[in-house]
């Protein structure tokens, strides 16, 4: 799925959310701040997730060019490290951002005491990202443009990838263990998503959608497991993943899922739903594919190794 | 004994699970299997945190429809289970992992009972001895689950080791 040119291409088109479109955000962010604006804040932080999001195909995808392109001799096999080293700590913290940037719209919106460190720790790890994806993205840009006269050699410190791969490789007892807590992830993921699509579906109908929907930290807990332990292995063989059609379309399918589980977070109909309400049609539509994505995801997750490469 | 596990082995179903290396063979009943695990223990870790404390606003009324699901789960398992087991049935039965992972299955199963009958059939008022005897069935549920988990995610691993 992700061959020769098309990898590449992916990666340049992508690169764009996580730089541009989250400078967006990060700037919309401090000026709802600056002018105390409600609505600006809640849309500031739908596009801290949505970028958050849409970074782990770019991140992903950048592997994938990589790959592709790894016998071309312009190409500085230590630029291409320096820019993978800057661009895995840049992906860390934009997902620690849009996984808080979350968690503080679903504690507006669905718990009504006041908590003082969730804004707090949007605003830090929104700037540190900001930094840190402006780093990755000018090395990124030296790569792509050596007529600007970049340094044809490079490092970043910490030298993220490059440790993570080594700390894999070389510990054996981490790669099984990375694998319990994936499945441990899975299971907080899909009771999570269970429940809250079975409110939506009228199969628990006796609660108020609010009250099921306060799992949801649960099943965010659950994500970040998985995206530590899923990164580990990633990091450790990259070739493997990018070069198999499975692990595409998990990604792809897992973005999907991840939403049907968010616009409840966003929208404020849903959380309305009082106990013995019938959610609309839509909500109920999107309900149903939340669950069969889920189990799409764990298919193609179980197959990654049947599959293989193509 | 390992000769009837041998010829359970060696059955037709088994071979084809284990041989014919169709996409619709044996990673088909492990994606079912991982399912089910999935439902069952989803489920009924949700089940468990709400009775150590978690997220207190969540009624437990919201799960009373989730036991037919979770024992659907089961179900589900208990086939692909047996399907997977005779596919590899001299290398799982000399596994003692696979004993841990079965013993603590039926653990959970137990608990889980238990919680039905004790928790929610109970009156459903917010009696302290209740919540108590929750907590007790909540933390002991979830940590059956955690070794059945970890059982068997390393069944592989020490099998390698056993026959290696």
């Amino acid at each position: 799925m992700l061959n020769s040119l098309n990898a590449e291409h992916l990666h340049l088109l992508l690169n764009h959310f996580p730089t541009v479109g989250y400078a967006v955000g990060v700037g919309l962010f401090f000026v709802a701040l600056f002018v105390k604006s409600k609505e600006l804040k809640q849309a500031s932080l739908v596009i801290f997730i949505v970028m958050a999001l849409l970074s782990l195909p770019t991140y992903l995808s950048g592997n994938a060019a990589h790959f592709a392109l790894k016998d071309q001799a312009q190409l500085s096999e230590s630029m291409v490290q320096a820019h993978q080293d800057a661009a895995l700590l840049g992906l860390i913290f934009m997902e620690l951002t849009g996984l808080l940037a979350w968690f503080e719209l679903w504690r507006v919106r669905y718990i009504s005491h006041p908590l003082n460190w969730s804004l707090p720790a949007v605003v830090i790890f929104s700037l540190v990202t900001f930094g840190l994806m402006a780093r990755a993205a000018n090395i990124g840009g030296e790569l792509r443009h050596p007529e600007i006269g970049a340094p044809a050699d490079a490092t970043v410190w910490p030298q993220t990838a490059l440790l993570a791969k080594a700390f894999v490789i070389g510990n054996p007892w981490v790669w099984p263990a990375a694998e319990i807590f994936h499945f441990i992830g899975l299971t907080m993921i899909f009771g999570t998503v269970l429940l809250v699509n079975l409110r939506l579906l009228g199969i628990i109908s006796h609660v108020s959608f609010a009250s099921v929907y306060r799992l949801l930290p649960w099943g965010i807990a659950g994500f970040i497991i998985n995206f530590i332990s899923g990164m580990l292995f990633f990091v450790a063989v990259p070739d493997q993943y990018t070069q198999n059609s499975g692990f595409a379309r998990k990604m792809v399918l897992m973005v999907l899922a991840a939403l049907t589980m968010i616009y409840p977070t966003v929208f404020e109909k849903v959380s309305d739903l009082k106990a013995e309400d019938t959610a609309p049609v839509q909500n109920r539509v999107i309900a149903g594919a939340s669950i069969a994505l889920w189990v799409a995801v764990i298919f193609f997750g179980r197959y990654l190794p049947y599959i293989g490469s193509e | 004994m390992l000769s009837l596990l041998s010829q359970l082995e060696q059955s037709g179903l088994a071979t084809w699970i284990h041989e014919s290396g169709s996409l619709w063979g044996y990673p088909l009943i492990l994606f079912l299997h991982t399912v089910g695990f999935g439902t069952l223990v989803g489920l009924n870790a949700a089940i468990d945190l709400r009775l150590l404390g978690f997220g207190g606003g969540i009624p437990l009324k919201s799960f009373d429809n989730t036991f037919r699901m979770m024992w659907g789960g089961f179900a589900l398992n208990a086939v692909t289970g047996s399907l997977l087991f005779i596919a590899d049935a001299t290398k799982h039965a000399t596994n003692p992992t696979f004993y841990v992972k079965l013993t603590f299955v039926a653990a959970g199963l137990f608990t889980l009972t238990r919680i039905r009958k004790n928790v929610f059939r109970a009156s459903l008022a917010d009696d302290a001895s209740i919540v108590r005897q929750g907590k007790i069935l909540g933390a002991t549920s979830l940590g059956c689950w955690l070794i059945v988990i970890t059982a068997a995610r390393l069944m592989a691993y020490i099998a390698e080791y056993i026959n290696a």
